[in-house]
């Protein structure tokens, strides 16, 4: 067991290395490098001056040298300097950081609220009126997309009914603390559910087929057998069992979740670290978008490492060795 | 080796066998078409899809003017007789705008489930069949791309290569692939240890012949599912890139662009935001509907 937690952190060495490179290269390829970028607005510069600047910025090294350097500083937590920003990118990064989580926990909390009772149920009654229109409701949820969800929420309750605000993450001159937060939770549905739905959908079926093989199983059988009611056998035999999948599912959302946010964040002007990579990639400041997806690799990464850990605590059936 | 039928030919061809009862003696495609016929969401979403596909080359003839066409004195108009949909905050006509994104849409979303095909039927295939050190390291790629967040890459990289056409069909299906990938893969596993490709083997076939005449059309029922939902997934990426302004660009119209436009006008033309949005969803869940209604029909033992 625990040798086989070693293994896996040790696997994803190669990968995370892999990754890095992957995003190095993406920022080395970008037209134009920090140095042409800072002087485009300045014409009356000499050859010598950008010589010199390209030296300080270290650009006059090769591409390897410089990928070596970077790695070296971002290992330590310096992800470089936002030419737009005027800020170290990790500090713009770890100022938003919460802000996303937040909105990434409370979607993902809506989507499995919504979604265990609801594919349970659908697979309780398979072929009922119930079940057919839940699958329905799957089918909207991965296909809409999630930008135009968001404005058609804002237009419906925000600008028409005028119940929530529509956009940004606090009103303005809420004391800090308690009162925020408070003040926070009217800024949070319509993101949440947004961002949510497509979660929602995908939990909802993978509930739904994983109880449906539970339920075939030779010891629910045996369960319903000995005559133990359907309410018990659902609770104690088939649930449980049926809820081990979806702990892969929530592994593999946590990534989608985050990959998600850059549309949300955008749309509800959600001050996180999606609406920064947008901004920032707009705005030609790669440092700080190189830093956010290195961010969130190794985020990703660590869901996906937990995710296979847990499986093994919460499925006895399953070893690795 | 049953030469693959489209389900259109099976369709015609079914009317010459007169005598037998239906299904009886008919090949793996024929069954595949009976069991699609049943499927009756999905034969809806294929027909949406038909139209979508026939309006996209059409445009020229069914628009009533040319997607560029400016009409100043006439911004924002409501809905008439003149303007199907109405116009948009610079005269566009919007119903004539709403069919050529269509053809940006769908040209986008095919050409990069081609790619995304190609690729990933060549990397999985190659690393299944040879197994070993080059399987491991084509796994291993294919993993460390599964690590990466697709979209935040995706928004950089079409910062840079979107624009036209081509870039953003080239973003879009960079990373289409990897699912595809280890599909094939996987089936190769499975196929390649089995007597007919043993046979093929003994009989003096090439390396080449065997993988792309015996293995890969055995594993393109899972495939042709996959592509069906990555053309889904391709337009939505699209509609999302060119939304955030970093796609498709004007004056060339799509989905996507227009709605980044009509977000503006959301109080005053709330119109604008409907239509585009409305046809992006519509055209995802058909290709969604009919990738499930694949799937039932060519691969019965996989149900979700």
């Amino acid at each position: 067991m625990h040798r086989f937690v070693i293994r896996r952190v040790l696997q994803t060495i190669p990968i995370l290395l892999g990754i890095s490179v992957i995003v190095f290269a993406l920022l080395a390829a970008a037209p134009g490098d920090q140095v042409d970028l800072l002087l485009s607005g300045i014409p009356n510069i000499t050859p010598q001056d950008v010589v010199r600047l390209k030296h300080i910025y270290g650009l006059d090294e090769s591409v390897q040298i410089r990928y070596v350097k970077w790695l070296g500083l971002a290992v330590q937590g310096d992800l470089g300097w936002s030419r737009t920003y005027k800020e170290p990118v990790a500090h713009l990064i770890s100022d938003r950081l919460g802000n996303t989580a937040m909105l990434a926990c409370a979607a993902l909390a809506l989507a499995l609220a919504v979604a265990v009772p609801v594919g349970i149920y659908s697979a309780l009654h398979q072929y009922s009126a119930l079940d057919y229109g839940a699958m329905l409701f799957t089918f909207f949820g991965v296909s809409v997309p999630v930008f135009w969800f968001g404005i058609m929420l804002i237009y419906l309750f925000g600008v028409t009914w005028h119940v929530l605000p529509p956009g940004g993450i606090n009103s303005p001159g809420v004391a800090p603390g308690f009162p925020m937060l408070l003040d926070r939770l009217k800024y949070l549905p319509l993101p949440t559910l947004a961002l949510g739905l497509v979660f929602m959908a995908s939990f909802t079926r993978y509930t739904r087929s994983s109880m449906l093989e539970v339920v075939r199983q030779d010891y629910v059988r045996t369960a319903r057998a000995k005559g133990l009611p359907q309410r018990i056998v659902v609770r104690r035999h088939a649930l449980r069992n049926a809820l081990i999948p979806l702990v892969t599912v929530l592994g593999v959302a946590i990534p989608g979740v985050l990959a998600g946010a850059p549309l949300t964040e955008t749309v509800f002007s959600w001050p996180g670290v999606g609406k920064l990579l947008v901004d920032s990639t707009l705005g030609a400041d790669y440092a700080v978008a190189q830093g956010i997806i290195m961010v969130i690799s190794v985020m990703v990464i660590a869901a996906n490492l937990l995710v296979d850990v847990a499986y093994v605590y919460l499925d006895p059936r399953i070893r690795y060795d | 080796m049953v030469r693959p039928l489209s389900p259109a030919a099976v369709a015609l061809s079914r009317p010459f066998r007169l005598g037998r009862a239906p299904g009886a003696g008919a090949n793996f495609w024929g069954l595949a078409w009976q069991r699609f016929r049943r499927h009756r969401i999905a034969l809806a979403g294929a027909a949406v899809v038909v139209v979508l596909v026939l309006t996209a080359l059409l445009a020229g003839l069914v628009a009533p003017y040319r997607f560029q066409d400016i009409d100043l004195g006439a911004r924002l108009q409501p809905p008439s007789t003149a303007h199907l949909l109405g116009t948009d905050t610079i005269g566009h006509d919007v119903f004539t705008r709403l069919l050529y994104a269509g053809r940006v849409s769908l040209l986008v979303g095919f050409t990069a489930a081609t790619a995304a095909v190609s690729v990933g039927t060549v990397i999985g295939a190659t690393a299944g069949f040879y197994g070993g050190a080059l399987d491991n390291a084509l796994m291993r790629l294919t993993d460390i791309s599964l690590a990466l967040p697709d979209l935040p890459i995706l928004i950089v990289l079409s910062k840079y290569l979107g624009g036209s056409v081509s870039g953003v069909v080239l973003v879009v299906s960079l990373f289409a692939w990897r699912g595809i990938a280890r599909l094939v893969r996987g089936e190769v596993l499975k196929l390649r240890g089995l007597d007919f490709t043993e046979a093929a083997r003994a009989l003096g076939a090439t390396d080449a012949r065997i993988l792309f005449r015996h293995l890969v059309p055995n594993a393109l029922a899972p495939v042709i599912v996959a592509a069906t939902l990555i053309v889904g997934q391709a337009i939505l990426t699209e509609a999302a890139l060119s939304f955030l302004g970093i796609g498709i660009q004007p004056p060339v119209p799509s989905w996507g662009n227009m709605l980044q436009n009509a977000q503006d006008f959301i109080l005053s033309a709330p119109r604008l935001a409907v239509y585009p949005g409305l046809m992006i969803f519509l055209t995802v869940l058909c290709f969604n509907f009919l990738g499930d209604g694949l799937r039932d029909a060519l691969d019965p033992r996989l149900r979700l």
